[in-house]
Parts: structure tokens; sequence; C-alpha cells
């Protein structure tokens, strides 16, 4: 560290008369050490002490003036920076253990990131042998990284063993094997598992994760499981109803874990309801499901209730979500037609892949043509590239918009060529009547979506033109031009082709594990659109079983969603056993979840047989059925009551396309609207509602109470239940008054707030 | 070597950064030294064994000045400036020797002895929305964009941070928000926790503080009922949910039931009652703070945070303003024919003269401004050159915030502009640096790092505690 000028130019003088001794000292080390490669061994250390971390050195803006490529994606920037920056104070071939960059990671000068390695480490070792030996860049000359081996790649470890070594070798182009345990990055993805320097995974409790093994631009991902020693653990065989049973119940086995009981009917007739048609059954319903004595009675049930018309709006819902449907952007009218085509789609079971390619290649006016309302939402190519890839192709590829994509094989080239597909999408703007003069985001108006003849990306990191090209394996769009349609429309048309075909991995995969997420409350993969090498699937078999039916079934929605609810695995119940408490992934038991906002607000309407009222919408609309997000703005109009409680329970905004835009979280302001919100409180004592039917009906003190119980929980009360709820009513001085309350805790019970 | 650095801690990036407790400025000063056997190396090895920032802020009263006021009119005056800059307003001396203050602000001038002034603020967002966003957020949008749209991508307000790494118990919110949603057209980011989840979304309210029976629904139950009966509606719950075992083995039913029982604590709170409870308070306070929304809206924020919340906003107004002698932000660009100078000094200043050294004197009298920091800011400042309206327009690139209280220096200006109020000259401070401050002093990790939407790892800020303020 020399700041004071004389000293500095006192110690280059010396550096110019001592060359010679620093060419002795390097071979010194040459000798002992071997060479050391910038490429393969100081990128490494940069990595392993984390300096070109995201959080670090490696962001946008750098770090207290210094910035490393993220990851060391781009060693050419690194060298640079390294040597040429700060007048070479970084890298300090005449003083190597002057160099800032060994003063700063061993904290003998402060640093903002603390200790990264110690002196006597392998990092310093190399870092200082590189500078000493003059700083050289071996581009040319190192051998490259042809491929990275991580020994395991799967295990599954039984306790009392909670440790695992992993071996990490790298295969060079010259033929060479490495071993990089010391230089490897080891990444895991849950905090319960610890990675030693060397790759000794350490794991404080049972539980699955994967280690991320990393060296230079290369990964690998390792899953692990640590698995309870049960020394008296019995697998109880239990039937399977289908294939689906049969995967899950082979993974549970090998992780010593038994699957729960199977659900109740009265559970199964309100799963099945909620999940299919987003209501509750009503109490005549639920009462005679349960009491049909058919032992198919279960698949029976599914098959009628998919071909119900709430179950077109529940899943219509679902996609507008994803398809961005709300008014700034397509306008009321637009809105209200882009719903009913997705819901008319899904009514007449159009297959997913006719669903989609309609999307992607739908041109013309956004109201004679619903389905151009895809491109009407999403108005520039990078916003149409990244969320086609997300929604379609279970990839999000939005890291890949500044650097390479650190988990995933995308490249910055690869997203910009990708995006190139979009980029002849153009609107013509017939009218637009928009409120807000100054707001750009807002449409008011017919609009036409047409392919173009022009229009490109521009790679930000070249400045040259991106070229079309697929994802993956794709390739460019050019050669997809086939179907003998006008060439500028070919990279719409080839698009959908490339997309939806069968052979086209991702896209079956992608969407049947959205299937799967929507009736088990969890992806296969997790998040369900972020598909890669990286985030292996909980049960991959099972994946790959479910892709095959699927696209065998030509994409049938309905198909799938029948064999899923089929399923014994399906049909378990939320209650966890001794074995399977702490299992979230591998779907032992059903995963308990709260009700979508329009779900909730529906059901309470349901029980309370009142309607809510949503601004601009007929009395009588159910929040399922409710196209768009507002349809009057709030500044226009105060949101009623039925808007505020779907704002405060998560209802999307829909400005994404992901479904983590629907919020699933419990709050406090949620609470505050159960509890003494204006919509319970209203729904409760407004007159003729069915607390006052019930008051009028004849029944008896116990006979109201056991209608409410099936009504809102689609079971009977326990004796307990009805002892107490008649009790209150007995001793009430206003009998309406104790019937709200009992209603009030049917409403507020976590078993109705909850899916179970 | 090989326990050289234990994984995964390793990873959890720059743990130490907040152990630097040196400036740049010191440590040159320090360099030069190197002859007298001092070496910087040396001299730094002992310092760089910090710890995680200690709280040295209980809360933060939080006043956003909506439309942007003026900097060089207020706190940042040019009285040497050419006449197209300094504006038509007088100066008048404060008990912060040398300051000065326009006229106006006759008693806020009596308490610069108690403030730290900012002057060096700047960014580049010309646009209320995006600017907004930037100074609730701490965090500088993709884009100008004038209708920047309110999404989760976007960044949290500094109280949901709060709200997730420093939260207060028991039967108090931890960050409270009113009396306005601000908007400029669209609704202005910034406001609520985004991707941080509704979770830690602040505990907020329209209702005027000013009205005379200033209630909240959620803290005072429907007419038709009574605690007892929320009471044994409770029980009547807890029977039902006994019965499905769910809140025996299932978090979220775990969950949601705590948030039950908070949100029933806050409404038996007789303490959290009493904070709203402003007719408690004598006439005479409620006076001397202005009978405004935002006088009665700065009252409540001192007996907020007295109560133990810890982030209290409180928004001047809902709209840019600018135009009216009556209501709205500092927006005044002189439009349809208003000018500024008829409009400031009829409204925005008495309200500012009344309530702000009111707020800060109260403060002081009960012993809070040791443990509170209030922060007085806009979006931007505005253009140092009168425009053609005799007004002034949106300028970002220099403008004055206010700091007061626990954790900052008294009677201290940091940072300053150029002569004309146009650039900083010295140690310019970005929005970030501010956010990163205010973590800072709250005992929050500026650089904590927070899974943003898609699971992309973000820091709560990018900026760097501004330690020149710190007392």
């Amino acid at each position: 560290m020399l700041l004071h000028p004389s000293r500095a130019g006192k110690v280059i003088l010396s550096a110019r008369f001592c060359l010679w001794c620093l060419a002795l000292a390097a071979a010194r080390d040459v000798a002992s050490a071997g060479d050391v490669s910038f490429r393969n061994d100081v990128m490494a250390v940069l990595s392993k002490a984390g300096c070109n971390m995201g959080t670090c050195h490696g962001n946008a803006n750098g770090k207290a003036g210094f910035k490393l490529s993220l990851r060391g994606e781009d060693p050419e920037w690194d060298i640079k920076v390294l040597t040429r920056d700060m007048f070479g104070r970084r890298a300090n071939p005449a003083e190597p253990d002057q160099s800032l960059i060994l003063l700063k990671a061993t904290t003998q000068i402060a640093h903002e990131g603390g200790l990264r390695f110690r002196k006597d480490s392998e990092e310093y070792a190399i870092l200082r042998q590189w500078i000493a030996e003059g700083l050289r860049d071996d581009a040319q000359t190192a051998a490259r990284l042809e491929r990275l081996e991580v020994e395991p790649r799967e295990a599954i470890l039984t306790a009392p063993t909670h440790q695992v070594q992993l071996r990490v070798q790298a295969v060079l182009s010259d033929g060479s094997r490495r071993n990089l345990n010391s230089l490897a990055v080891y990444d895991p993805a849950n905090p319960f598992t610890t990675v030693s320097h060397d790759g000794l995974v350490s794991a404080a409790r049972a539980g699955e994760t994967t280690v991320l093994v990393r060296y230079l631009d290369q990964q690998v991902p390792v899953r692990l499981a640590f698995i309870a020693a049960r020394p008296d653990f019995v697998w109880k065989n239990v039937p399977s109803h289908n294939y689906i049973d049969e995967h899950v119940l082979a993974k549970l086995r090998t992780l010593r874990m038994n699957p729960s009981a199977g659900c109740t009917d009265n559970e199964f007739v309100r799963r099945a309801y909620l999940d299919l048609l987003g209501i509750l059954p009503t109490a005549e319903e639920a009462r005679a499901f349960v009491a049909d004595p058919r032992r198919d009675k279960r698949s029976r049930l599914i098959d009628r209730l998919l071909e119900r018309p709430e179950f077109a709006d529940f899943w219509a819902l679902k996609w507008a979500d994803l398809l961005r449907n709300e008014e700034k952007v397509l306008d009321r009218k637009g809105v209200q037609a882009f719903h009913r085509w997705i819901r008319q789609s899904i009514a007449e079971n159009k297959p997913l892949d006719q669903f989609v390619r309609e999307l992607l290649t739908a041109q013309g006016s956004t109201y004679q043509n619903p389905a151009a309302n895809y491109y009407r939402a999403l108005r520039d190519p990078v916003t149409r590239a990244e969320s086609t890839a997300q929604l379609f192709l279970g990839t999000r590829l939005q890291c890949a918009k500044c650097h390479n994509h650190p988990f995933d094989r995308w490249t910055q080239a690869d997203y910009y060529d990708w995006a190139d597909v979009f980029a002849r999408v153009q609107y013509k703007v017939l009218e637009n009547r928009r409120q807000d003069g100054l707001d750009t985001h807002e449409f008011n108006g017919e609009q036409v979506i047409w392919a173009g003849r022009k229009g490109e990306v521009t790679n930000p990191k070249t400045g040259k033109p991106a070229n079309s090209r697929f994802l993956g394996s794709g390739g460019p769009v050019t050669q997809h031009a086939t179907r003998g349609t006008h060439p500028e429309e070919n990279r719409l048309n080839a698009l959908a082709d490339w997309l939806t075909s069968p052979a086209n991995p991702l896209f079956a995969r992608s969407q049947v594990n959205r299937i799967w997420y929507h009736l088990m409350g969890r992806g296969l993969v997790e998040p369900i659109d972020d598909f890669r090498p990286t985030n292996p699937p909980s049960i991959a078999s099972l994946l790959d079983a479910l892709t095959e039916d699927f696209a065998k079934s030509n994409f049938d929605m309905r198909h799938i969603i029948r064999r899923i609810m089929n399923s014994r695995t399906y049909q378990l119940s939320a209650a966890p056993n001794d074995t399977n408490l702490d299992d979230e992934m591998n779907f032992s038991h059903a995963l308990v979840r709260r009700l979508g906002a329009e779900q909730l607000l529906d059901a309470q309407n349901q029980v309370a047989g009142v309607r809510s009222h949503f601004n601009g919408y007929p009395v009588g609309m159910r929040a399922t059925q409710v196209p768009g997000v507002l349809a009057v703005r709030k500044r226009e109009k105060k949101p009623s009551a039925g808007d505020q409680f779907l704002e405060v329970f998560g209802k999307p905004q829909r400005l994404l396309t992901c479904e983590c835009e629907r919020s699933m979280d419990t709050s406090m302001g949620q609470a505050f609207q159960l509890i003494s919100g204006p919509t319970i409180n209203d729904l409760l004592t407004e007159e003729g509602n069915r607390l006052s039917k019930l008051l009028v009906s004849g029944k008896s003190d116990a006979g109201m109470i056991e209608e409410l119980y099936w009504t809102a929980l689609s079971r009977p009360p326990t004796s307990k239940e009805t002892k107490e709820a008649v009790a209150l009513l007995e001793k009430a001085k206003d009998r309406r008054h104790a019937l709200e309350d009992v209603t009030w805790a049917l409403l507020n019970a976590k078993e109705f707030v909850l899916r179970k | 070597m090989k326990d050289s650095m234990s994984s995964p801690n390793h990873y959890s990036a720059c743990a130490d950064f907040h152990a630097l407790r040196l400036s740049r400025r010191t440590l040159l000063k320090v360099g030069g030294m190197g002859l007298l056997g001092l070496t910087v190396p040396n001299l730094l090895r002992a310092e760089a064994k910090g710890k995680g920032p200690k709280a040295r802020v209980k809360s933060v009263i939080f006043l956003f000045q909506w439309g942007g006021p003026s900097h060089i009119d207020m706190f940042d005056r040019k009285p040497d400036a050419p006449e197209a800059y300094r504006g038509p307003l007088n100066g008048v001396p404060t008990s912060m020797p040398g300051l000065h203050v326009c006229e106006g602000l006759e008693r806020t001038a009596k308490i610069m002895d108690k403030v730290t002034l900012i002057r060096s603020m700047h960014h580049t967002m010309k646009n209320h929305n995006s600017a907004g966003y930037y100074a609730l957020s701490g965090h500088a949008p993709a884009t100008d964009d004038q209708r920047l749209r309110d999404s989760p991508e976007l960044f949290p307000a500094y109280g949901s941070v709060v709200d997730k790494f420093a939260p207060v118990k028991d039967d108090l919110p931890t960050f409270v928000s009113y009396p306005h949603t601000i908007a400029d057209g669209s609704i202005t980011p910034g406001q609520h926790a985004s991707f941080l989840g509704k979770r830690h979304d602040p505990f907020f309210f329209t209702q005027d503080p000013n009205d005379s029976n200033f209630s909240l629904p959620e803290l005072s139950l429907p007419s038709n009922l009574t605690l007892e009966r929320l009471e044994q509606r409770r029980e009547l719950q807890k029977i039902i949910d006994r019965q499905s075992r769910l809140l025996d083995f299932s978090a979220t039913a775990q969950g949601l039931d705590a948030y039950y029982e908070k949100a029933l604590a806050m409404l038996n709170s007789p303490r959290l009652r009493t904070a709203f409870d402003l007719s408690a308070e004598p006439a005479k306070v409620r006076e001397a703070y202005g009978r405004t929304t935002y006088g009665q809206g700065c009252l409540l924020a001192r007996r907020l945070v007295e109560t133990g919340v810890k982030f209290v906003t409180v928004y001047f107004s809902n709209n840019i303003g600018g135009q009216s002698t009556e209501s709205g932000g500092w927006d005044t660009h002189g439009f349809n024919n208003t000018r500024m100078y008829n409009i400031i000094p009829k409204y925005h200043l008495p309200i500012t003269d009344q309530t702000l050294p009111t707020l800060l004197n109260d403060l002081e009298e009960r012993g809070l401004l040791e443990s509170t920091l209030v922060v007085w800011m806009g979006e931007f400042g505005r253009t140092p050159r009168i425009n053609d309206n005799a007004s002034r327009d949106h300028w970002p690139q220099c403008y004055t915030t206010l700091l007061a209280g626990a954790g900052v220096k008294r009677g201290f200006i940091y940072g300053a502009s150029d002569k004309t109020a146009s650039y900083p000259a010295e140690n310019p401070v970005r929005p970030d640096d501010l956010a990163a401050t205010i973590y800072y002093l709250l005992g929050v990790d500026p650089h904590t790092e927070v899974r943003a939407v898609g699971d992309r790892p973000v820091l709560i800020s990018d900026g760097k505690p501004v330690m020149g303020v710190m007392a």
C-alpha cells in the first residue's frame, strides 16, 4: 500500500533493478507448485473466494470501484481490471504480497467484504504466484475445460451418516484430469446443509437438497437425500391407483417414509370442488356424495365436475392471470373478449398445444381475434420473449438479459437471439382514447396486431443485430420456415410449430407441471416456471411419465387432471404420520394452503347465501368469474368491498407473466378483514341471508347448526361442536346474534380458510 | 487452509461491510503518515474486525413531501446568485450559525441547530413517479417512467424492509403509513412490501387524523360487535380448529393463527388504541401541531413512536398539487397561470413552519429525539433557474434532505451544492446512500440480501451509509 508518491516512485525504481531476482523467485514457485494458469486457476480462485459474486465485485456496478465479471463469465474483462486499473496496484508483480487484491482479501487492510482467504491458503498461493510471474494471460495456451465430473451425482444417506464427501474432477482439452476439490465452488440449495471448503457436505437434519458444484463456466447439480434412521420403520404396502402412485411410492420407500392415510369422503368432496370449480359443494351435494355407496364415486365426481361450467370459469381465471388480462393495456372491451376466448377454449377442451399456437400466431384486431391480446399485453420483443419462455417453456430467462444466466446454460446471446424471434410483431393502433394523456402504458381502443417485415433486436453486448434463434437446440428460425406461409409470417408460425411440437421437451413438461401444481399445491419442479438442470424435479420419473401421458393424450388438459385426481397420491390426507412429518416435496401427504382470494370470497358468500359486488360488473357475478383486475379505476370510483377483499387476499394485478404474482401469503390485513372487515360483517348481518332463512325454517337448533356445518365445512359437526353451538343459541338473548357468531367461527376456522 | 473459509457463510455476501468506519478521506490523510511508521495496513488491520451495525435509532418518522419542495428557496439558499436563480423570498437567520432559511420559515429557523441538512442529494429521475419510487425505496427504476407501474418487480418501502428484518413484537405494528396513497396518474410504487410479501405491508389508512371522529376501522369494531362477542367468536373458532388438528401440523395454519392473535391483541390493545386517540392530547398541543391533516398526522406519528412503532411514514399530500393554496403537494410549476410564490407562502410554508418545529421540539421535550430519526424530504428539488411562469420545475440533479434526531449530527450541513444550487459540489449523496443510512442507523445491514421476483438475489440497498452525517 503505497500512497506516498516519493515512496511509490522508489519502489518502481527498485523493481527495475530487481527483475532478475523476481524471475528467480517465480521459477522457484513454478518448480514447487507447477504452472499457475490465469484461465484455470486464478479465475477459479476469484469464484471460490466469492470475489465475483453478484453481491460483491460481480455486481453490475462493482463494489468500491472494483468490478469483476459476474461469476467470472468474462475472463478478458477480469484480467484487464486486475492488471491495468489502479496503476497496477491491484496486482503488483514487483511486490506481490503488497498487491491490493491480496491485502484486501486477507484483511491486512480493511475490506468491506471481510476475510476471503488466509495468507497460508491455496487461494493466496495461486494469486500470489500468478502476480509474481508477471500477470500472464494464457488464453491461447491453457487447456480448456471439457467436462466437470462430480461423484456422487445422487446419494441417499441414512442416519447416522450425515455427511458425504464430493469428488470433483475436471477433464481438460489436453486429455488430462485434475482434482478440483479445493477449487470448486459448492452452493447448497437449502440452509440445513453446509459444505466445507473441500467438498464435505454435512446435513444438520434429515431432508433433501441439491448442491451445485461449480468450476469456471460449468456447473453440476448433486442431489442428496439425508434420511432419518427410523430403525423401526416398516414399509406399509399400499395399493396404487395408477402410475402416479407407483412413482411416488417408489420414491417414498427409498426415503423410508410412509404416505399418509387416504382422505375422508368429506375431505375429498370439498377438495375436488375447490380445485376444479373454485367453489364449495353445497350441503346437499356434500351429503349426497358422502352417502353414495358406489365404490367408484370419486371418479364419477371428478368426471361430473369437469363438465360443469364453473370448471371453465375457474381454470380460465388461472390463465387470465398469466396472460395479463387487465384493463389498462387491453381496455375493458379487450379484457372481456380475451376472457371469453380463454374461457371458451377451456370449456370446449381445446388441446393445449392448439391453445398456445393460437396465442402465438394471433394477428388482427384484438377485438375480433381476442387471442391477439397475448401480444397486445406484451409490448416489446424482450417482454414477449421472456414471457413466452416462462409461460410455455418453464424457463426464466430474465438473468440473461444483463449477463449470462448464473444457474442455467443461457447466454446473453441466447437471450437476444430469442428476443429477435419476436421483434417483428407490430401494432396498428386504430384508436386510443386513453384517459390519462401522459400514461404511455394505457391503451383504450382497437388495435391490430400484425407480423411486420422489419424489426430486429440489438444485442447490447456486441452492438450488433441479434440472429433469430429458438431457445436451446431449436436453431435458427430460418431453418423452420415451413408450411408454405408468407415468409414474413414464418417467424410466428415457425415459433408455434417448434414450441408446441411433441419433440420439444420443455413444452409438455412445463405445462403438465403447471397442472400438477394447481392440483397438488406444489410443482414437481418448483418454482413451476424455473426448469433448469440445476433445479431438478423432486420425482423425475414421475414428471417423465406425466409428460409422456400428456403428449400422448394430444395435450388434453381434462385427461391429465383426471389422471392426477384419480391417483391415490391426490387423495391422501393432509395429516402427516411419524415418518413423513417433514416432507414438503414428495407428496407423501396433501399440502395445506390458503384458498385463493376469489375462492375465499366466493366461499364466504356461498355460506352466507349472499353476493358480492365488483365495480363495473352486474351483481351476482362470482369473484372467480371476474374477467379482469379492476374494471373501474380507483380514482373514478372507490373499489367495492369485494374489490378490496380480493386485493387484500392477493389477487394479482396481472403485470407479470408469473404464477408468483398471485400472493398466497397470509397477512395481518387479512386477519383484520376476516375478523371484523366490512365484507364479513355485512354478509353475516345482511337481511334475507342464509341465517335469516334458517331462523324461520322450523329447524331445531341442532338442525340449524348441522346445516351450517355441511354448508361451510362439508361435514357434520361433532357432538362437542353441536353441544357448544346449541348452548350458545339457547342462552342467547338474540338468537340471530348467536347464529352470526357460529357462522363467523365457521368462516374463520382454519379448516374453512385453508384447503387441506 | 482447509478452514480458511467455511461455507456457506462464505457465500452470503459481503458480510463485514459495515466494519469500515474510516472514510477514504481519513485514509488518505493517514496514508500520508507512512513515513512516521504508521502504515495504513497496520492501522486498518485493527479496524477491519467490526461487528454488524448497532441500532442507534429506535424509530423513524419519514415525512414525505410529495411534489418536490424547492431546495434553493428553503434550505440551500443562494443569496449571491443572479436574480434569475435566487427567487423573491428573503432569507432569515437561523439557530445554526451562518445558515439562512426563507421567510415564512421563522419558527423552523429556530430549530435548525437540531438538524442535519444534506445539500448534495442527487439523481436523474425527472418524473414524479419514478423519482418518488426512488425516494421511497432507495432504488432507481430502470427507466425514468412518468407512469411507472407499481408491480412486484419493484423494491419495497423502507418500512417493509424494516418489518422483515427488525420487526416490533407484541401488539404493535412495525410500519404504519398514512393518510394518503400517493399517486401521479398511476399509484407511485414504493409504498408497500412488494416482493417481500403482503405480510410486510404497512399498517395503512387514509382516514384523516384531523377529523373530529378520527378512528380506524381496524382498531374499532363495527357498531354491532362488542369485544365480548368477538371473544366468544374466537372461542368457537378454537373449538373448530381443535377438531381439524390443522394447527398441530400445518405451518400455514399456525402462521394464520399468529396473525389472529396479533390482530386481536391490537384490537384489545389499550396502548395502541390510546396512541390513535388524538382526543387524549391537550388542545394546546393539537393546536401547536396545526389543525391540518399533515399537522395532526405528525402529532399521531409522535404518539406512535412513543408507543413503540418503528417506522412511521406521513405523506404530505395525495397528489403533487402545486396549483392551490388549499391542498396538494409541492409541484409548483406555475401552470395555468398560477404562480409558485403566490402559493407556497400561503400554504406549504405555513404548514411546514407550524408542524416541523413543533414535532422536533415535542420529540425533544419528551426525550424521544434521542431515539427517533426524523427524515424530511421530497422526490427531488426544483429548478434553480426561475422558469417563464415565475416558478420552478423539477430538479433531481441537486436537492436538500433534512434529518434530525437519533444517530445524526445537530446543526450540521453535509455536502454542498455549486453556486447556483444546480449540482452537488462536494460529497454527493444518492437516494441509495440515504436508504443505506436509514437501514444502518436502525441496525439493519444495508447490504442484506433478499430474493426478488424470480428468486433474484438483490440487496436491500445498493448504497453506502453516509457516515459523515452520523453523530
